[in-house]
């Protein structure tokens, strides 16, 4: 466990590293001064330039260059919006966790509707049961998001008027931003309405949550199926029953528990997919998360919030992937060992 | 047919021709085929066949809906928009831009990543696996996100989010033709002819990428899924193309302002996306299945 | 036992509950704290929290009726000029000076920001006008010392000075008579600030804080706001006039039309401004929408100085061709009265007699040729690049116009390329030859459509775009400004509205409709012909 977790940071620090370099260099790639992409500061005046050009080190080589932001944003400034002339990483603070909660609940409904449909499908293999669930997956897969999201609230919430259409929470609530996940908020408030609050908050987080899940959830189904059908095929169930176990038992005892292994491995993968699909979905339902943030950005021409917004989302992506690849490898010992990374 | 020869000669097609022998079993697939031919068709000659041209102002028939409803008609089939332009004529010429458009994304970036594959198969050591973990990275970023960050660069407009999703869709084409290269290479007949004296070249040319093909193909058309519905999603956040341009995406995205009085508008582009990605799909599928059937063959 | 089965097991029990609570949702919350709160959906972030200091409807909207009182105020149908912060005045007959005798018992807010020690008195009220008349007036500057409303009626100039009486007695002098300066300071824009709250702010050094953070005597105070997101205001419970039986009043800021209507059909919000698609809430039992005609006009303007509408036939020619009924009916979808004259239907002054030209094509025909053009000629049409009340897609107007004047002749070319800030710089240099434009009144006063729009001195600063100085017309509207007769004033706007008819320098299209949507259950009135919205009085049974 010890060299996997040290072959694990190695590829972190090499990911981190790169994308670092990717978002300095997009500071040059954006049109405009560079040490105001990469600062954000719009309305410096030539003195206060001259500060940042000696903090930025711009008149130094690019290596230097380099060094002064990494050690920027370890001190967690990523510069200041050129919109707003906010602080990034306050603003990032205050729009990530809606994200990283909307995200989490969808890649839950999506793994838990996608992995047991798509055992049902294996199990089912070469029947209607099977053609069905793969042909509702397929359509799944090829529903544009935002045509889907368009579509779940006008059926339910404005012809049946069963769920919120817009928000994290409805704006009669005044819950205060302590951590930015809105149940943890919700739960540490003193607000007299806080069961009230909860309940709505769950209405609000629903109907987006499933808008993401859907996709993600038939490539779950899909990935379900081959590992259990591989499983099925293997020599271990064949034993099992020759040895005279009822097919149940061998679903529920043996199957399932190795083909979700190897489901697990592949779900670092999808959630990139996953957080694409959110970044849209947000702004159909208004969700006040960073994927809306950034592409408001991208109409303001906001470079250094592109670029700050940018390395946190994928940051965010691959510290996900990693530790979906610790347990991953905890559940898998056969994992650890393996010669190559991921 | 009537068979002429006597002796029963062994058939050995080509593997691009086995292939389709075995596509063309699964009929779900041939319909899905038809309808991606059909999408080609109208993509290349939308110009041609549709009734209107996609900018063209009826101002005497704003917001009228598809024909088989009641205020509908006729000669518009699937109603007008807010300006009065045909949905019809717009959708076909939608065809050549998402559809079409798409198609095109996909070959370039197929071209080039099929060379940087090859090349970096054909070397080894630091620099390969510097641009295994590179790719990695590149992968583990969202393919909208990364497409996005692109556009952000070169700014709004269609022809750079072609460019963006060109240059989002090549790493996974590196990717497999790597992986495809490398696999062949270590096959028993990539290394006769390597003793016969043929260079690497030679061989990638003549010897793997026949053999290879297919399997970029069956990549291709998961590429193309992916890009209409990047073009389309990029269009909707009015980061792709542009008013007054008949692309689905935009179309859509011009429609929500009317979801109330004209649904049609949203309704109608929708479908068409879903409708391309369910084709593209549906061929993509059954290529995969082909081609599993005919290794196991 | 597998791991996996005991973590299903645990997920499922996780997630049922959340399942019941979605479904119960929407019971419990109706009960209680709904019922004290009112969301209204707005179109826009406010500029800033002091009307004094802007234009746009929106940021009237937010500030004007809910965080402020006026020292006098419009009530009623007619729009008669009622107390307010002054519970009466008194106007010498001249004309030329004003006392106000003001309310004993008026509290300012009490927010986390601001503790009030003392009530409203003269104070205040010399604060608030001083702040906007004297340039060298430590607060003038702040927020950059633009005050748009009171330039357009020239209120410095009007106003000589304003003294202080006494705590609750004050008195405005004025160097010539104008019989719209009570309509003004009535209007949404001369609200009464806080003096108490502005010396604290120069203690502390932040002045600019008093129209970002502010202090006013409304039914409402502001709690908190997030720009782009939603503005959270609490009811003023020691508010002079009967306090609101609301506990909370939130404006969610929702740009898209569509959303915002979403938003009202999923039940999100209780009112929503400017509702798209009638149809579909017309045919929702629990919803209504309600219209006010505004006090506005949308109009196609000519530059008189350019040929060749230098020549009033060709004006009168290309009134006569241009079918207005269409225009209501494609562009403003019916929601909008006809315009006859420049003054809407509601205004005092209103004339009905008053001839208009009415869509001739022959007669049209017959004027252009006797002025010279019996092949017609090339015209640039400039179309307003943003949406308005007034003319809500000067694109589509325009196009209908090109069809129409098509039929007499005339190539119309539509210009639309600018943005609105090089389109109304080049309109006031006076670059085009003819656009497509409106006017919202800022007050009743029927002036307010005459002098900014028509007059020869706004000629000469540009905002009268059609740059017609006609000396007739300017007589008679600076003859109904000095008296204060109303039933001459209202002769002598007739015979303006009656030169414009004939001249015309520019051709009156419509009056639109300001809309709203609301939940049935939200009761009281909220619309005004004019001016901002207004919650005070606005209930929820």
């Amino acid at each position: 466990m010890l060299i996997f977790t040290l072959r694990r940071l190695n590829l972190f620090i090499f990911t981190i590293f790169l994308l670092t370099l990717l978002s300095f260099s997009l500071s040059f790639l954006f049109p405009g001064d560079q040490l105001i992409n990469i600062s954000g500061q719009v309305n410096a005046t030539p003195k206060q330039l001259i500060v940042l050009a000696e903090q930025y080190q711009t008149n130094n080589n690019i290596f230097q260059q380099y060094f002064a932001y990494i050690s920027h944003l370890f001190h967690g400034d990523l510069g200041i919006s050129m919109a707003s002339q906010l602080s990034i990483s306050t603003e990032i603070m205050s729009f990530l966790p809606a994200t990283i909660e909307l995200t989490l609940v969808a890649l839950f409904i999506a793994m838990l509707f996608g992995i047991p449909i798509g055992f049902i499908a294996a199990i089912n293999h070469r029947k209607a049961t099977d053609n069905i669930i793969l042909s509702i997956s397929m359509i799944g897969y090829s529903i544009p998001v935002f045509w889907l999201g368009l579509l779940a609230i006008l059926i339910f919430s404005i012809q049946l008027g069963w769920l919120p259409s817009a928000g994290q929470l409805s704006l009669l609530f005044e819950i205060e931003h302590v951590t930015g996940i809105q149940f943890i908020d919700i739960l540490l408030s003193d607000s007299p309405y806080k069961w009230q609050a909860f309940q709505d908050a769950s209405a609000h987080i629903f109907l987006p949550a499933c808008v993401i899940a859907l996709a993600p959830a038939t490539i779950f189904v899909r990935l379900a199926r081959t590992a259990m059908m591989d499983v099925l095929d293997s020599q271990y169930i064949r034993a099992a029953k020759a040895k005279g176990l009822s097919f149940k038992q061998i679903i529920y005892h043996h199957a399932i528990r190795n083909a979700m292994v190897h489901v697990i491995r592949d779900v670092g993968l999808q959630f990139a997919n996953l957080v694409t699909i959110a970044m849209v979905t947000e702004v159909i339902f208004s969700w006040p998360g960073i994927g809306r943030w950034l592409i408001e950005s991208i109409f303001q021409r906001d470079h250094t919030s592109i670029q700050g917004g940018l390395l946190v989302l994928s940051s965010f992506i691959f510290i996900v992937h990693i530790v979906i690849d610790f347990i991953y490898a905890a559940l898998n010992p056969l994992a650890r060992e393996s010669r190559h990374g991921t | 047919m009537a068979r002429d020869k006597i002796y029963l000669e062994e058939e050995f097609p080509s593997p691009l021709l086995q292939l389709w022998h075995n596509f063309k079993e699964t009929p779900v697939v041939m319909i899905g085929f038809s309808c991606f031919i059909f999408l080609t068709i109208l993509a290349l000659f939308s110009p041609l066949l549709t009734p209107y041209t996609s900018v063209e102002n009826h101002l005497d028939f704003l917001l009228l809906p598809p024909a088989w409803n009641d205020d509908g008609n006729v000669s518009f089939l699937l109603g007008t928009d807010n300006l009065g332009r045909d949905m019809l004529s717009r959708l076909m010429h939608g065809t050549s831009l998402t559809f079409g458009l798409s198609f095109v994304v996909v070959l370039i970036s197929l071209g080039i990543g099929l060379v940087i594959g090859s090349l970096s198969a054909l070397t080894s050591g630091i620099k390969s696996s510097f641009l295994n973990h590179f790719l990695d990275v590149i992968l583990s970023i969202p393919s909208l996100l990364l497409a996005i960050v692109i556009v952000a660069i070169l700014g709004p407009g269609l022809s750079n989010t072609l460019w963006a999703i060109i240059i989002v869709l090549i790493p996974q084409f590196v990717h497999i033709t790597r992986n495809a290269v490398t696999q062949e290479f270590r096959k028993d007949y990539v290394l006769a002819s390597r003793l016969d004296g043929a260079s690497s070249f030679r061989i990638l040319y003549h010897s793997v990428f026949p053999n290879i093909l297919e399997k970029l193909i069956s990549q291709a058309t998961l590429a193309q899924s992916a890009a209409i519905l990047d073009i389309a999603a990029l269009g909707f956040l009015g980061l792709g193309a542009q008013i007054p341009m008949a692309e689905w995406g935009a179309m859509l995205k011009n429609g929500i302002d009317l979801f109330y009085i004209a649904p049609w508008t949203v309704y109608l582009p929708g479908l068409a996306i879903l409708f391309a990605v369910v084709a593209t799909n549906l061929v993509g599928e059954g290529m995969r299945h082909a081609l599993k059937v005919s290794k196991e063959a | 036992m597998s791991i996996f089965a005991v973590k299903k097991r645990s997920l499922k029990a996780m997630f049922l509950p959340i399942l019941c609570l979605v479904s119960a949702c929407n019971v419990d919350k109706d009960q209680s704290l709904s019922d004290h709160s009112i969301v209204y959906c707005s179109e826009g972030s406010p500029e800033s929290f002091n009307p004094q200091t802007v234009t746009s409807g929106t940021t009237i909207d937010a500030t004007s009726n809910q965080l402020y009182n006026r020292l006098i105020s419009f009530r009623g149908e007619d729009n008669t000029i009622a107390p307010s912060l002054a519970k009466s005045w008194h106007v010498t007959r001249d004309g030329k000076m004003i006392t106000f005798y003001l309310r004993k018992d008026v509290a300012f807010h009490q927010t986390d920001y601001f503790t009030p020690t003392r009530f409203f008195n003269a104070d205040d009220v010399l604060f608030s006008f001083n702040r906007i008349l004297l340039p060298k007036h430590p607060f003038h500057q702040v927020s950059g010392g633009k005050y748009p409303f009171f330039q357009s009626v020239s209120f410095s100039t009007v106003v000589e000075s304003i003294e202080k009486i006494n705590d609750h007695t004050i008195r405005f002098k004025f160097k010539y008579a104008d019989s719209s300066i009570l309509a003004n300071i009535a209007s949404d824009f001369a609200v009464i600030l806080s003096k108490e709250y502005a010396d604290t702010l120069v203690l502390k050094n932040i002045k600019r804080e008093i129209d970002t953070l502010p202090i006013g005597t409304g039914p409402f105070k502001l709690k908190e706001y997030r720009p782009g997101a939603y503005i959270r205001y609490a009811t003023h419970k020691k508010y002079w006039d009967t306090p609101s039986t609301l506990e909370q009043l939130v404006f969610d800021i929702t740009p898209s039309n569509t959303s915002r209507l979403t938003k009202l059909l999923a039940g999100e919000c209780d009112v929503i401004a400017f509702p798209i698609a009638h149809k579909k809430i017309k045919s929702k039992p629990k919803l209504q929408l309600e219209a006010v005609t505004s006090f506005n006009v949308g109009y196609l303007g000519f530059n008189t100085l350019k040929p060749p509408f230098n020549d009033v036939k060709v004006r009168q020619a290309v009134a006569l061709a241009v079918n207005k009924q269409a225009i209501i009916d494609t562009v403003y979808r019916s929601k909008a009265d006809i315009a006859n004259s420049l003054l809407p239907k509601t205004s005092w002054a209103y004339d009905k007699n008053t001839r208009s030209q009415t869509y001739d094509l022959s007669q049209a025909k017959k004027l252009i040729t006797e002025a010279g053009f019996p092949d017609g000629f090339t015209m640039s049409l400039w179309a307003l690049p943003v949406q308005r009340a007034y003319n809500p897609d000067a694109v589509t107007m325009a196009k209908l116009i090109q069809a129409d004047l098509k039929k007499i002749g005339i190539k119309v070319v539509i210009e639309n390329s600018l943005d609105m800030g090089s389109f109304l710089e080049q309109l006031s240099k006076g670059e085009h030859q003819s656009v497509l434009l409106g006017w919202s009144a800022d007050h009743p006063d029927p002036d307010n459509f005459f002098t900014p729009l028509l007059s020869c001195s706004s000629a000469e600063s540009g905002n009268n775009r059609t740059f017609w100085c006609n000396e007739d017309f300017d007589n008679l509207i600076q003859q109904a400004l000095e008296t204060t007769n109303v039933a001459q004033r209202k002769q002598l706007y007739s015979q303006a509205l009656a030169i414009i008819s004939t001249e015309v320098p520019l051709i009156p299209i419509a009056h639109s409709k300001r809309f709203q949507a609301r939940k049935n259950i939200v009761k009281g009135q909220l619309l005004s012909p004019f001016g901002g919205i207004d919650f005070s009085k606005v209930s929820k049974n």
